[in-house]
């Protein structure tokens, strides 16, 4: 075995060391930063949840109201997410106080109110959608008919006007031009 | 093939063109306009005007002394929007929000306020605040400051922050709002590719009761 094929192990055996070392550190990261972000940030998986039912509601009335949904529908859609968000403040206050059980409860009850928010808003959507692709035809589908009424009036009226006008042709009669008597 | 008479070419140089004028019209109707999109965001003072932010219009606010504000912010963005309004405080060397590279103030956060708004439509509330205590250490002054929710009467929040001497205290506001993009909340908000960020701040020295 030469130097140069012993150089090469040593090399393999440092890299695998260096690479167990790092999982080791990467592993022992992950098992005490998890808890320490948990209790610095106070945060609780039920409210994470109801935030993140939250959020989808909120995507949803937004989808919703892009599909051309009725102002005054969304607007009620708008008050119940409020009333959402005014209850996950609520519950993050509660868990700030220490008050874990109670937040979690209070939490859950958005998950609800926010699934239905989704439904409702999927409804309301497919029904806007429907509506305003129906609007769409109608609104280009009324060009063509315009322009037939439009050029049967135009060709009615190109007739009247002609024969208004040959009739006030004939009409006309040679008048005898009184001449200045020349002095 | 017959020939066309002069009243059918006619007609059909109408029709073709009114036809072609007609859609066109159709389709600025059926297009929503673009229009600039952003928000606004607004402190007001006591009297719900741009004007009286302190007591007795006096910036050196004494420890206990409520002072009233009203925040407000306007959606102007052409859809529903979840915004968050955050409450810092801060001194003069913390940094401020920054506007060109979109960071938020790292000052630690007095209050949140969340809500969900309509376009063109306007949240305001009121803002009221004190300071709870005032520490000194040397030259420092540590100053407590509580929010106080006026609705409920109870405390929110509190935050604490020193200033050489107990001057240049400052409140910072941050319209923060959500992005459908990441799903998650920004600093600012984005419009036609483009980031945009609103903030504001109030300057305010801390002084101690005169003790007797």
């Amino acid at each position: 075995m030469g130097l140069k094929d012993k150089l090469s192990l040593v090399g393999i055996v440092l890299l695998a060391l260096i690479a167990v070392l790092g999982c080791f550190a990467s592993l022992c990261g992950t098992l005490s930063g998890a808890p320490l972000v948990s209790t610095l940030s106070g945060s609780s998986q039920a409210i994470d949840k109801a935030d993140a039912e939250f959020k989808r509601a909120l995507m949803a009335v937004r989808e919703a109201e892009a599909a051309g949904a009725d102002k005054e529908r969304i607007a009620i859609l708008v008050e119940r997410l409020n009333n959402v968000v005014g209850i996950i403040d609520r519950a993050e206050r509660l868990l700030l106080q220490g008050n874990a059980t109670e937040a979690d409860a209070i939490a859950d009850q958005t998950v609800d109110i926010s699934k239905r928010i989704v439904s409702e808003a999927i409804e309301l959507r497919d029904e806007a959608s429907l509506r305003t692709y129906y609007d769409k035809i109608f609104t280009f589908s009324m060009a063509p008919v315009a322009s037939l009424l439009v050029t049967v009036g135009a060709h009615y009226g190109w007739k009247w006007w002609r024969r208004r006008e040959v009739d006030r042709l004939m009409r006309m009669e040679i008048k005898k031009v009184k001449e200045p008597e020349e002095e | 093939m017959p020939r066309l008479s002069e009243d059918m070419k006619r007609a059909v140089v109408i029709f073709i063109s009114a036809t072609i004028i007609f859609s066109a019209l159709a389709y600025v109707a059926v297009t929503p306009r673009a229009k600039e999109q952003f928000f606004q965001l607004y402190v007001l003072g006591e009297t719900r005007m741009a004007e009286r932010y302190y007591p007795d219009d006096n910036p050196n606010i004494p420890v206990g002394r409520l002072v009233q504000w009203y925040l407000g912010t306007t959606n102007f963005m052409g859809s529903v929007q979840y915004v968050v309004i955050k409450v810092k405080l801060g001194n003069s060397t913390i940094k401020a929000p920054d506007d060109v590279n979109y960071m938020p103030s790292p000052a630690p956060v007095l209050a949140e306020f969340r809500r969900v708004i309509m376009d063109n439509e306007t949240w305001e509330f009121p803002f009221a605040w004190i300071i709870g205590d005032v520490g000194e250490d040397g030259d420092m002054t540590c100053a407590t400051v509580l929010v106080i929710n006026v609705k409920d009467g109870v405390e929110v929040r509190r935050g604490q922050v020193s200033a050489l001497n107990g001057h240049n205290f400052r409140i910072i506001f941050e319209l923060w709002t959500f992005d459908p993009a990441t799903e998650d909340l920004m600093f600012g908000w984005r419009t036609g590719g483009e980031r945009r960020a609103a903030w504001l701040q109030v300057w305010f020295n801390a002084t101690k009761p005169m003790s007797s």
